[in-house]
């Protein structure tokens, strides 16, 4: 394994440990220091690992930074400080730090510029509450080749030892030599005590007195055997000038037994998440390849289908049924739960509502739905974008609330439910609802609705607020509701593929709900056809087709209208919306019943190929590509199609 | 025949790295463990000739687990990975039966002269 693999291994954990981290942070600031032991040992732990995680990896920054973090929390857990708002704001920034700080170590980057302030920072805090300085030593470093253990008294043969220099915690392998020696006879005494070796109190060397019959050589090779050790002495050597004396120190309230009580505690169980790495670029590759085959796939069926030859039919829709089960297994293999997004958000929200004085009581259901990777990242932003809208413009403050008879607090939830191929991930608050007046007046002003226009239904009201430049360039800020970056996030979604619906409610709420596909890459498509140009409608939009006889058509207002069922939808002519001249064809045209949502629409075309896997290329970089495209395919027979998008023709 | 190994720590990015530390040393990983209860289960059932274990862990800590490993086999030679400032832990582990210990930050030379001391 290489340097840059073992680098992104320790980020994606490293990440993991941050947002457990701020997931503690949350609980421990809800709960409050008393009842947050669990979590000041959950935040304990996963700073402890990022410690030595980066330690390996020579990051310095990180692990200077996650080491004073570390002693914070240790001062925490034994309740030498006290989880106070000052002392929480302090973990909340060092957690942020940690973070920038794990992602620049990996890029090369140095260490951001308020490490120094907060690691002083973190150092005051931890030094601050402490009841009992530390007892300080006053144990002489000798200069190079003394012995300055002093030698101890008593019966037995004296045995002098010195550590390697640099040995890793010495005390610990002073302790591990007197358990070798132990092993030989009876150790007596021991100069400095037993309990100052362990606590690291004392230079390379020190000495005790050991009752035994074994040899000389014997010893020497069972303490050395012990480690880190760089000379052993045997006897009262007249040659080295030592002391003799006995330093008695009792020094053992340096509280190990207590550290080791309380990192029991954090041992506690946590539930632990069963999964498998595997390079994201390879998931990636995979899926292009699988892409690929499912283009290869359409074209061999249509060889194959104008053949006479049964064999080769049998076997390409074998080879089909194959390809269809690999696709699927690649597709779930890229799956995972939501929330490896959602997880930084409650952290987001406290950030959010505490800068605009809010009370907000949010809450996230639906962790557990499982969203194609590489969409989950892409819809990360845009569900930022809702959240802020919602605390910023939705909420109200707590006077406000108050006063029209709601609670103070206000509620924020955030939600995601799987339907059909499609995951719908909402963001709902029980805010004010968007300002129709006020929406109508600017859009009245712009001229982007008629003057005599009084009212606005729900989707003319999305439809204006989703509007580039509508909201921005007119500081919709200003208006109560929502506005900022509507337009963004619904351009966002609907280049995934997605939909963006919003209710709102005057003084009740407002509920934008995104609707995704499980996946980006392979959607399975309507292809329809105008004249001899292929189009393809994703059939998750699609609800039904059916012939456009004439019986069923009929005109509302001077519009052309489709009566299904006793039901009216609006008739929308793709040859007129693709520009393609000339008149329909001969025959019977078609309509594809496509809906959003509560939306429906009936979208007429000169007829039906059939439903076929096809894989998205998106337009990167074509410029002013029409709205109505939502990207392009190539055909099994090398063809290519355009992909219509439903939500801009509802 | 070459030497078994379980190596137990709750973060993939150690046990990766001691992993390869010891395979290159021509050691047979033979498990792994995330935590404690898991350690002293694979422990039952591979016996591998070496334990590498980490000291903080989720469910069960690598001090209980070295005490329950080696109430199962006393002759069992766990060599316990630590990090700075954790002495009275480390003391506490080969009180409970642990061999030796190494302290992180790693280094490949350490770590498998402390192997070769629990193995020796």
């Amino acid at each position: 394994m290489d340097s840059a693999q073992y680098a992104e291994l320790f980020l994606t954990e490293s990440r993991e440990h941050v947002s457990a981290i701020n997931h503690s942070l949350l609980e421990l600031e809800r709960v409050g220091g008393a009842r947050g032991t669990e979590a000041v040992g959950a935040i304990f732990r996963a700073v402890h690992t990022i410690k030595g995680m980066s330690a390996t990896m020579g990051y310095t920054p990180v692990a200077t930074l996650s080491h004073e973090m570390e002693t914070l929390l240790d001062a925490m857990r034994r309740g030498v400080r006290e989880a106070d708002p000052q002392l929480m704001e302090l973990l909340f920034q060092s957690a942020d730090l940690l973070e920038q700080s794990i992602e620049g170590a990996v890029q090369g980057v140095g260490a951001p510029a308020e490490m120094a302030s907060i690691v002083t920072q973190l150092r005051d805090e931890s030094t601050a509450g402490k009841k009992t300085p530390r007892a300080s030593m006053a144990i002489p470093i000798s200069a190079g080749g003394e012995w300055s253990a002093a030698m101890p008294m008593g019966a037995g043969l004296l045995v002098r030892v010195r550590l390697a220099e640099g040995t890793p915690l010495k005390g610990v392998r002073a302790f591990l030599v007197v358990q070798a020696a132990r092993k030989l006879g009876d150790v007596t005494t021991s100069s400095p005590s037993i309990e100052l070796l362990q606590a690291d109190e004392f230079d390379l060397d020190f000495a005790f007195r050991l009752q035994t019959d074994r040899s000389h050589g014997e010893i020497t090779r069972a303490l050395r055997n012990a480690g880190d050790v760089a000379d052993v002495r045997l006897g009262d050597d007249a040659d080295v000038e030592i002391p003799h004396q006995t330093m008695e120190f009792n020094v053992a309230e340096l509280a190990h037994g207590a550290v080791t009580t309380q990192m029991r505690a954090v041992a506690a169980p946590v539930p632990q998440q069963r999964s498998v790495r595997i390079d994201l670029r390879r998931l990636d590759t995979l899926m292009n390849l699988i892409g690929e085959l499912v283009i290869t796939r359409g074209r061999l069926a249509a060889i194959a289908g104008a053949s006479e030859d049964v064999a080769l039919v049998e076997t390409v829709a074998q080879a089909s049924r194959l390809i269809a089960d690999l696709q699927d297994e690649i597709m779930t293999s890229r799956m995972v739960p939501v929330w490896q997004v959602f997880d930084r958000f409650p952290r987001l929200v406290r950030d959010a509502s505490r800068s605009v004085h809010k009370q907000v009581d949010f809450t996230i259901e639906g962790k557990d739905v499982e969203l194609d990777r590489s969409m989950l990242e892409e819809v990360g932003d845009p569900i930022v974008h809702l959240l802020r809208n919602a605390i910023d413009h939705g909420l109200e403050t707590p006077e406000e609330r108050t006063q029209r008879g709601k609670p103070p607090a206000g509620r924020l939830v955030l939600s995601a439910t799987r339907d059909r191929s499609a995951v719908a991930i909402r963001v709902s608050d029980d805010g004010r609802g968007i300002d129709r007046d006020r929406v109508l007046r600017r859009a009245r002003e712009h001229g982007l609705v008629e003057s005599g226009k009084s009212d606005l239904s729900d989707d003319e009201l999305v439809r204006l607020i989703a509007r580039a430049g509508f909201s921005t360039a007119e500081r919709v800020t200003d208006l109560s509701g929502r506005g900022v970056g509507v337009d963004a996030v619904y351009t966002r979604v609907r280049a995934l593929g997605g939909s963006v619906d919003i209710r709102t409610v005057t003084n009740e709420g407002t509920t934008v709900t995104l609707r995704l596909p499980l996946t980006l890459a392979i959607v399975r498509s309507l292809l329809a056809r105008i004249g001899d140009e292929t189009y393809a409608v994703a059939m998750t939009h699609v609800s039904e087709t059916v012939e456009l006889r004439p019986a069923l058509l009929g005109s509302v207002q001077g519009r052309e209208v489709l009566k299904l069922r006793g039901e009216v939808l609006p008739l929308i002519r793709l040859r007129t919306q693709v520009g393609y001249g000339g008149a329909a064809a001969r025959g019977l045209e078609q309509a594809i019943i496509v809906d959003i949502a509560e939306r429906r629409a009936g979208l007429v075309v000169d007829g039906l190929i059939g439903q076929q896997e096809i894989v998205v290329k998106q337009f990167d970089g074509v410029r002013d590509a029409p709205a109505l495209f939502g990207g392009a395919t190539i055909l099994g027979d090398g063809t290519p199609a355009l992909i219509i998008d439903v939500s801009s023709l509802l | 025949m070459s030497h078994t190994v379980l190596i137990c720590d709750d973060a993939i990015f150690m046990r990766t790295m001691v992993g390869d530390i010891l395979q290159q040393a021509g050691f047979e990983i033979v498990g792994e463990a995330e935590t404690g209860v898991q350690a002293v289960e694979k422990y039952k059932q591979l016996r591998p000739d070496l334990v590498t274990m980490d000291i903080v862990m989720p469910d069960m800590g690598g001090i209980d687990a070295v005490r329950e490993i080696c109430k199962f086999d006393p002759g069992a030679r766990v060599l316990m990975c630590s990090a700075m400032g954790q002495q009275a832990l480390v003391v506490e582990a080969i009180q409970a039966g642990a061999k030796d210990f190494v302290v992180k930050p790693f280094q490949p030379s350490r770590v498998l002269e402390a192997v070769q001391r629990v193995l020796g």
